[in-house]
């Protein structure tokens, strides 16, 4: 196999990459905005937000996000002729296999961040939301300033994992015709032959990049754990 | 968007067929999974390095890599090499059902071994002291004490995985093998409908998936019986992508999202 | 500073005896050249500041923690690496911690009978009659039937006294049994702690009860950084402390 094919191949295997880091970021960001904005909403009590909420978070997160790709792709065109025309316009758009992939890793991951965030903000402990009352800070001012920072503190360990999820559910986009890394390392294979090449280089590309999102996260967490009270260890000496 | 019940109804044999596969492999991952994480979770956390780097390559290897890689791994890698050979090996890697349990399982097991793992590590150190030092040899330290204690804290993370990754079985027709979503694909494939045979399909997978969920809690709740008031309840093992040793956090709904 | 017995003491049997022992945490000496004799029957108190190495002294007798020179010898048993000698000081002796250390997904009872039958095999009906007798000892056994979180503080600590007696053990080791206990739940573990005492076994006591101190020692042990200071009848300890430390220490708890 003549070496300028192999590395005409990684090279392609590097463009795949930057699609697969591209529908990363961009679900990832989507997610976050998604699960922030349902983890407000849920805050509110409203029993339709919860209602709403128990559906959407059990479908979501009871359904391979294959399938809402899937759905999404093959779909996707009918739903938006659909919603346009309750709307009162006629109009054909088609959905690419990036969009559709992205709408989905919103979707399902959005809810898990939603989850997530949920979460965190039930851990800050009421006397915060309290103190700042009886400060006199405004509301706003008190979300921005006290609570979300010990929000983000508590919720870093879990939206790392869904950062890692959304890299990997990339991969499944795959099966609806995008052409990402996975994707070009199978075209890649078959041609040349080369399987554990091609396969385990994809492989370390999703390993080093999950590495140094745990590295960086884990970073990022002794940052935020400045001045957090440790329990004092079991069993010191006496 | 229209969903067509003739058809849903039509395709229901067919549907219950990849439903099979689909829990057939599921379930034979989860009991290799299982038999497999336990010794790699305490290798993982023994003091010496001839069994604990290999545990975490293990684990950082195929815990970072997406599942659909692992098939195509061992589908056309081994497949590749051992398939058109003679004998047992090549009787398993032409086999395309079995080369999805055997990279599933490399997957689902990295996972698990670090859920076990923290669930270990979760176990408070003071719990096996008193034993140690009532006269319990360690083995029976392990047994009775660490390892069932273990199983509970980490129950909640492990149902997580489970559940992710009975969803995860959804690609397995990459490599040939016909599922639940493999079979909802071909009825698209002849009929044109995209959502009758899919969302028939999605319905089947949170079916599943809310019948495992409901499975484990009863486990669960039988489990802890003993739980009324236990502060270690609230820790609850949420296991980081690195597997890092959780930080007591308690919590009620962070653990939807353990990973 | 040895600890010398007094004239009629040295004729007793010496249940567990530390010679010249040392203990090192990393760069941080943690024991220093401890010598003490217990006797048999005799209960000791040791007391002291955080971190003057009481906990770890007692630790180092079953081995919890492993003390890096000089010699431990349990009722004849040389306490040391080998896995055997350490099952059989465990035998000897029974531990109670702070922490209460109960099996939470065990019932008290469970968590008494536990020990018997693995290292003792000791079949399930006589376990149960054994773990009965201590749980109704400790005044507990009509719990017998509950889990651990089920119970009050002083209530898990007496079960634990009474799992770690099922083990019929000769000497009794108590790691500040009351200090994460409810100041109103203290009492009723201490009593325990005086009966047990009254019936004749070996204690050593690590503990800032004062008034259990002077009921119960037969001597008492003042440790600091490392070292045991002094060490008396209780009677002189408490009226008549020789060194400026102990003075200082006891007018400080004693407020």
């Amino acid at each position: 196999m003549p070496l300028n094919d192999l590395i005409g191949y990684f090279e392609q295997l590097l463009t795949g990459a930057v699609i697969t880091v591209e529908l990363a970021f961009s679900g990832y960001a989507l997610a976050l905005t998604v699960g922030v904005a349902w983890a407000l909403l849920r805050r509110l009590g409203n029993p339709v937000v919860t209602a709403v909420w128990r559906v959407y978070g059990s479908i979501f997160m009871g359904v391979p996000s294959v399938l809402v790709i899937f759905l999404l792709y093959y779909g996707g065109s009918a739903i938006l002729g659909g919603l346009l025309g309750l709307i009162g316009l006629r109009a054909r758009i088609d959905v690419t296999p990036f969009q559709a992939g992205l709408a989905a890793l919103t979707i399902v991951q959005g809810a898990y961040a939603a989850e997530v965030v949920s979460g965190a903000m039930r851990n800050v402990p009421r006397g915060q939301f309290e103190a700042a009352r009886a400060l006199g800070i405004r509301p706003y001012q008190a979300w921005w300033y006290v609570i979300m920072p010990q929000v983000a503190r508590l919720a870093l360990p879990g939206l790392t994992n869904i950062w890692i999820s959304v890299l990997k559910d990339t991969a499944l986009v795959a099966l609806a015709g995008l052409n990402e890394i996975v994707a070009r390392s199978r075209t890649a294979a078959g041609a040349t032959k080369e399987p554990f090449l091609f396969f385990i280089a994809a492989a370390l590309f999703f390993i080093v990049i999950s590495a140094a999102t745990l590295k960086f996260s884990a970073r990022l967490e002794r940052r935020l754990d400045r001045g957090v009270a440790r329990p004092a260890v079991a069993g010191g000496r006496a | 968007m229209k969903f067509d019940p003739a058809l849903a109804l039509h395709s229901l044999s067919a549907m219950l067929h990849g439903l099979l596969v689909t829990i057939a492999l599921a379930a034979l991952v989860v009991a290799l999974g299982l038999a497999i994480s336990i010794p790699l979770a305490v290798a993982r956390n023994s003091q010496r390095p001839v069994l604990a780097w290999p545990a975490a390559a293990y684990v950082i290897f195929f815990r970072g890599t997406p599942a659909m890689i692992l098939l195509f791994l061992v589908y056309f890698g081994f497949g590749q090499v051992f398939g058109a050979r003679d004998g047992l090996l090549g009787a398993l890697f032409s086999n395309a059902f079995l080369c999805a349990v055997i990279g599933f399982t490399l997957n689902h097991s990295s996972y698990v071994t670090e859920i076990v793992r923290g669930g270990l590590l979760a176990v408070p150190k003071g719990l096996e002291e008193a034993a140690a030092a009532l006269g319990i040899e360690p083995r029976d330290v392990f047994l009775r004490i660490r390892l069932p204690l273990a199983i509970r804290y980490g129950l909640k993370a492990y149902q997580n995985e489970v559940i992710l990754f009975t969803k995860a079985t959804a690609v397995v027709s990459v490599i040939t093998v016909v599922d639940l979503t493999a079979v909802a694909n071909n009825i698209f494939y002849d009929t044109y409908d995209p959502f009758t045979p899919l969302l028939t399909a999605a319905a089947f997978y949170w079916v599943l998936v809310n019948v495992i969920r409901f499975g484990l809690a009863r486990f669960d709740g039988w489990l802890n019986v003993h739980l009324v008031a236990d502060e270690q309840r609230d820790r609850v093992v949420m296991v980081r992508a690195d597997g890092a040793v959780p930080r007591p956090i308690a919590t009620a709904g962070i653990s939807e999202a353990a990973e | 500073m040895s600890a010398a017995p007094l004239a009629s003491e040295a004729e007793r049997p010496v249940a567990v005896a530390i010679r010249n022992v040392d203990k090192w945490f990393g760069n941080f000496q943690a024991l220093k050249q401890i010598d003490l004799d217990v006797h048999k029957g005799e209960k000791i108190v040791i007391c002291g500041p955080s971190g003057s190495g009481k906990s770890t002294l007692i630790r180092c007798i079953n081995r919890l923690e492993k003390h890096d020179s000089g010699r431990i010898v349990v009722n004849g048993i040389e306490v040391s690496d080998s896995a055997r000698a350490i099952l059989d000081v465990r035998r000897e002796v029974g531990m109670v911690f702070q922490q209460f250390n109960l099996f939470p997904h065990l019932t008290i009872l469970e968590n008494c009978m536990l020990a018997p039958r693995l290292a003792l095999s000791l079949p399930r009906p006589k376990a149960e009659a054994l773990a009965m007798r201590y749980l109704a000892r400790v005044h507990v056994a009509e719990q017998a039937g509950k889990y651990p979180a089920q119970l009050s503080g002083g209530q898990q600590q007496r079960v634990a006294v009474a799992r770690a007696l099922c083990m019929e053990p000769r000497i009794m080791l108590f790691d500040e049994p009351t200090s994460s206990l409810d100041p109103e739940l203290i009492k009723e573990v201490l009593e325990v702690m005086e009966e047990l005492a009254a019936d004749g076994i070996t204690m050593l006591c690590v503990t800032h009860e004062m008034g259990f101190a002077r009921r119960v020692a037969d001597r008492c042990a003042f440790m600091d950084r490392g070292e045991i200071v002094e060490i008396a009848p209780a009677r002189r300890f408490f009226d008549a402390p020789n060194s400026p430390r102990l003075q200082a220490f006891l007018s400080q708890i004693l407020h």
